[in-house]
């Protein structure tokens, strides 16, 4: 008999070129949608995926159930950012904010709804946005990204009403203090800006590069990632990882992480953060470090935890990052399983 | 008188009876009961008959009472009553008379009535009958079918057309179907006897042709043997002329004794050639110079494998039985039989085929079919020449093996497997394991070789009886020959540029150059191939093995790109003059242009403005400078970049894969650097933009030269340690819009050619 050989199976050009582009796939962005049930997930092609929590969790799940239901092309460039409304999927990345139905996108049949550009003031390239944020009480979106500004648009008339200038370089990440009308936004020129929506001052900045503590000129000044829970924030990317007092703008917890952080979280009394690496941290607010909870991507960009009230069963932290497969966590503990492009 | 109160009539009858006896008498002559019956109304004389009834009844009561009284003049009266009665009598009996003439008379007329009637009906009768029969006669000639019904007459429109005017009459026929159904057939007649006059023609000129044909045929057979003899006589000639009609007649008589498939992959070649000639230009189809095909072999030992079948049998039990003594005599033999029978099994046809296929560089693939007889499949041995001496890099070792020059032409066909499920079954009779083993002596029995000789052989069952089909071969001919002509081109372009690589050069065409800029200070300075086990086994290729792209009919190579070590031109500590010496090895090497061009490269986009832009925008972070060799700070690290690729046997169709791995402070992969996997992703994803002028031969070279570039932008752009005293250890050169862009902080990699700036993608 002839031996079985470990042998590839056949590839033609197409085949290859699917694989390499897999392969080389990186999900820059991830929304669940407000019924809970749905999660999208928006790569480097500039493709969005719909997956179904619901049938992946689902007792009588199969392989084709952590398939994606819905891939369409969404954007040219990668999707940097992705926020839902009630109704609304709003999709960033390459200088454009558009606006998806979630109803029309299940039904399989999506069409943009619309599209808006920020006014950017440069035209040789076109700068992307990085980071989007809802802003409830006043119904309105922040945008921010390669210009350097936050600019606000409001949703119920698409007109881009102020834009807020302070960061000297590009802007990765945004934050909502819920409380009062404020935002923080964090960037690559390495400080974290804290601005009153209501007058449209910048009222605060912390440069946390020049913070010893924290500051790790290797890895850079840019900060990747924030988040905000009313006076305590937390920040990281080229500096190290550290827990912020905001009123007295000092550190006070710095998390011995060695890679930088793409991504942070406030979720009950931990902190969830992800970046280079393929776990996915959790902190004690004392700077102790809870679990590591291995992924499968090499790194990891953003978490999601869905919190939706409507569909308590899909309670689930998802992560995703450099590959093409988004790592569901029923629970803090383990790695459930994989959905993939 | 009461009587005569009662009417004319009765009175003229009592007058008659009574008085004018004898004038009644008198007129009795002509008198008739008959005839006064008509003039006497019936009813009145019913109506007096019973008037005299009751008279008599009357008078006979009066005379019963007379009589019982018996009176005297009783007698008299009695007398009186009976002349009366006897009048009545009288009445009575011509009343009787009367009516019996009138009974006879009412008989006599319902007779004759009845008569008439009669006579009528069966005047009726007759009527009937006839009409009953007319109508018959009526569907009869209704139903009668014509025999004119059948013809099948030309159309209208082409009869008024057609038909001359004497017999259409279109003035008469127009109007009236029957006459023109008439004139229709008519010309039908008319028609059928030209026809049958022009048949009458042919068939004479038939005869008259034979005739002709047989003259002809007779002067031809005349002919032969004065042709055979000239024939005989040209034959030096031929031989002397290099015109090889003869040889390809010989050789076709040679291919009769070929194997079916080996035949039906003869014919086949040979027909395309032959087409191909005809297509490219009006030559004469034996001088195709881009395929020839050949039979090789002894024709004699061909014919000697269809001696008649009683000899072999013959010899089979003869060997049958030398076989059991051998092995009752001496054990140890067993091997060595079997090994005999291994080679029985696998012996070749004596003929084979050699097919040249010429490429337009003046390199050959000669190809050699051979057909073994026992297993019944097709194996191929390919070998390439080219006009020119190559010297062989050690890396293209593989590149024109003959054992690997045509793997995976169509995908996953690697010709390592017998292609006959049927096989499978013999080899287990002499514990072949794998004909594996043996494709190095026998050649390879790849899937398209069986399909060029039209054997196919379905997945499933083994079947024992494959027929050599010509249409199957007719089928994948064409693509066949395109894609051994293009493996053969870009195996051969591949093994040039493999040359160059050993050296540390990329060569770029100068048709590819607008994809890099002119300026690239990275130097590939390695290039071997690997073996696949070694690949698999490499930290950094994992994924790629995963994916399982890392098939082991692939070939595998090690790049490895370096910048800042003594190999750098800038870097070296020399004087101007060394640095000059460098700079004219670099041209000599690389078109790479004069060191101020880049600088120029701004100034030419027409656009002063996009440089005025940049700088307004703050974002040319580093002034061009005027000479980029002598301005280096000496690095103090060299960053060495290796790069695992897989070459697939299916290139430049399907693109070799880059894994990288990079060592400068630190290692530096995919896994744990997104500007790496943002490389890997330039060179492997977006290959497309890298392929050059069709048919992309230059995708490797164009690859490693984009990677060095890659290295050059990674490198300069990699952000500065503050804390570090001393000047950055690659100045950045590269004119780039933004330094970092997107959440994964990507570098700008994408080159924009007439302006020369990086861009991110």
């Amino acid at each position: 008999m002839e031996r079985a050989m470990p042998q590839a199976v056949p590839l033609g050009q197409m085949e290859v070129f699917q694989a390499l582009q897999r392969l080389h796939m990186i999900i820059f962005s991830q929304n669940v949608s407000p019924c809970g049930k749905f999660l999208a997930a928006g790569n480097n092609y500039g493709q969005i995926a719909i997956f179904s929590l619901s049938a992946a969790l689902s007792s009588e799940a199969k392989e084709e159930s952590k398939k994606p239901m819905v891939t369409f092309q969404a954007h040219d460039g990668p999707v940097y950012s992705m926020v839902s409304t009630d109704r609304h999927l709003l999709s960033a990345g390459d200088g454009e904010v558009k606006a998806w139905l979630w109803a029309e996108i299940l039904k399989k049949g999506c069409k943009e709804l619309w599209r808006r550009q920020p006014p950017y003031r440069t035209s040789l390239e076109v700068p992307e946005i990085n980071a989007l944020l809802l802003v409830p009480k006043e119904n309105s979106l922040i945008l921010a990204g390669g210009d350097c500004q936050l600019h606000t648009m409001d949703l119920e008339t698409g007109t881009f009403t102020r834009a807020l200038w302070g960061h000297t370089d590009y802007i990765h990440c945004l934050a909502l203090r819920e409380r009062s009308p404020e935002v923080l936004s964090g960037g690559e020129d390495g400080a974290v800006r804290l601005w009153d929506l209501r007058t449209a001052k910048e009222v605060q900045t912390i440069e946390v590069y020049k913070h010893e503590e924290c500051s790790r000129p290797h890895n850079g000044r840019w900060i990747g990632c924030l988040a905000t829970d009313s006076d305590w924030m937390v920040c990281g990317g080229g500096p190290a990882l550290t827990l912020w007092h905001l009123r007295s703008s000092t550190p006070t917890t710095i998390f011995p992480m060695r890679a930088p952080q793409k991504h942070v979280t406030f979720y009950q009394d931990l902190i969830l953060s992800a970046g280079q690496g393929r776990c996915v941290n959790q902190w004690q607010l004392s700077g102790e470090l809870k679990a590591q909870v291995p992924g499968s991507s090499p790194g990891l960009l953003s978490l999601s935890l869905n919190q939706q009230p409507a569909a308590p069963e899909c309670k689930v932290l998802t992560a995703a990052g450099n590959s093409c497969r988004v790592d569901v966590f029923t629970n803090l503990g383990y790695r459930a399983f994989s959905l993939s492009f | 008188m009461e009587l005569q109160l009662k009417g004319s009539v009765i009175v003229l009858t009592l007058n008659s009876t009574n008085n004018g006896v004898t004038s009644g008498w008198e007129e009795g002559k002509y008198y008739s009961e008959e005839a006064e019956v008509d003039r006497r109304d019936p009813g009145r004389d019913y109506e007096l008959y019973k008037y005299t009834c009751q008279e008599l009844q009357r008078l006979m009561a009066e005379i019963q009472d007379l009589k019982s009284r018996g009176g005297k003049d009783a007698a008299v009266e009695i007398e009186d009553r009976r002349i009366q009665s006897c009048v009545h009598f009288m009445i009575l009996k011509k009343l009787n008379r009367l009516a019996h003439i009138r009974l006879k008379k009412g008989r006599d007329q319902t007779h004759e009535a009845k008569q008439k009637v009669d006579a009528y009906h069966l005047q009726l009768q007759n009527l009937l009958y006839e009409v009953m029969h007319l109508q018959k006669e009526i569907t009869k000639c209704l139903e009668f079918k014509s025999k004119h019904e059948e013809i099948d007459l030309v159309s209208l429109e082409e009869f008024y057309k057609e038909a001359p005017p004497d017999i259409s009459k279109a003035e008469v026929t127009m109007g009236d179907p029957h006459q023109q159904t008439l004139a229709r057939l008519d010309w039908e007649l008319e028609q059928r006897k030209r026809l049958a006059e022009k048949y009458r023609e042919c068939l004479s000129n038939k005869e008259k042709i034979l005739k002709e044909i047989e003259v002809k045929k007779e002067y031809l057979s005349s002919l032969q043997p004065r042709l055979n003899s000239i024939m005989q006589a040209s034959l030096p000639v031929q031989e002397y002329l290099f015109m090889p009609f003869d040889q390809a007649h010989k050789q076709y008589e040679t291919a009769r004794h070929l194997p079916p498939p080996l035949y039906v992959l003869f014919v086949q070649t040979t027909a395309y050639g032959q087409a191909c000639a005809h297509m490219k230009s009006s030559q004469p189809p034996r001088q195709d110079k881009t395929l020839s095909v050949a039979i090789e072999g002894s024709v004699d030992e061909a014919k000697a494998l269809f001696k008649p079948p009683e000899d072999s049998q013959d010899d089979e039990s003869d060997s049958d039985a030398e076989e059991e003594q051998t092995t009752k005599r001496r054990r140890p033999t067993l091997g060595v039989q079997l090994d005999d029978k291994r080679k029985e099994m696998l012996k070749r046809h004596p003929l084979s085929v050699m097919l040249d296929l010429k490429c337009k560089d003046d390199s050959v693939l000669h190809l050699t079919f051979y057909y073994l007889m026992n297993l019944n499949i097709m194996t191929v041995k390919a070998k390439v020449t080219t006009a020119t001496e190559l010297i062989t890099p050690i890396s293209a070792g593989d590149l024109l093996s003959p054992d690997s020059v045509l793997s995976c032409l169509y995908p996953g066909d690697h010709g390592k497997k017998t292609p006959n499920p049927a096989n499978q079954y013999q080899f287990d009779k002499v514990g072949i394991l794998t004909l594996r083993d043996y494709v190095l002596d026998l050649g390879h029995p790849y899937l398209w070789v069986q399909k060029l000789g039209g054997l196919h052989f379905p997945k499933e069952q083994p079947q024992h009886t494959v027929i050599a089909d010509h249409s199957l071969s007719a089928s994948h001919m064409e693509t066949t020959m395109k894609l051994l002509k293009t493996r053969v081109q870009s195996r051969l372009a591949l093994h040039k540029q493999f040359a160059s690589l050993e050296h540390g050069i990329v060569p770029v065409t100068s048709d590819c150059q607008y994809l890099f800029p002119a300026k690239v200070v990275s130097r590939l300075v390695k290039w071997v191939s690997i073996a696949h086990e070694d690949y698999t086994e490499l930290h950094f290729t994992k994924d790629i093995v995963e994916a399982g792209l890392a098939g082991d009919t692939n070939l595998y190579y090690m790049a490895l790109v370096e910048r800042g070590t003594e190999s750098d031109a800038c870097s070296s500590p020399s004087s101007g003059k060394g640095c000059h010496s460098q700079d004219v090895k670099y041209r000599t090497l690389l078109p790479l242009c004069s060191p101020c061009t880049h600088l120029g490269g701004i100034e030419s986009c027409d656009s002063s403005q996009l440089s005025w832009h940049l700088i307004g925008q703050g974002f040319l972070l580093e002034p061009p400078r005027c000479c980029l060799w002598c301005c280096h700070p000496a690095p103090a690290l060299a960053a060495k970049l290796q790069a695992a690729v897989v070459l697939n046997p299916g290139y430049s169709s399907i693109p070799p894969v880059f894994q990288l791995c990079l060592n400068w402070k630190g290692e530096k992969t995919n896994n744990n650097d997104d500007n790496i996997r943002a490389m890997e992703s330039e060179v492997n994803v977006c290959y497309k933009e890298l392929c050059g002028p069709r048919p992309s031969h230059q995708l490797l070279t164009n690859q490693l030269q984009r990677l060095c570039v890659l290295l050059d932008v990674y490198l300069e752009t990699e952000s500065h340690d503050d804390s570090v005293e001393g000047p950055k250890e690659f100045p950045q050169e590269k004119m780039c819009l933004r330094l970092f862009r997107g959440p994964s902080r990507m570098k700008p990699f994408k080159y924009n050619h007439p302006q020369g700036f990086f861009s991110h993608r």
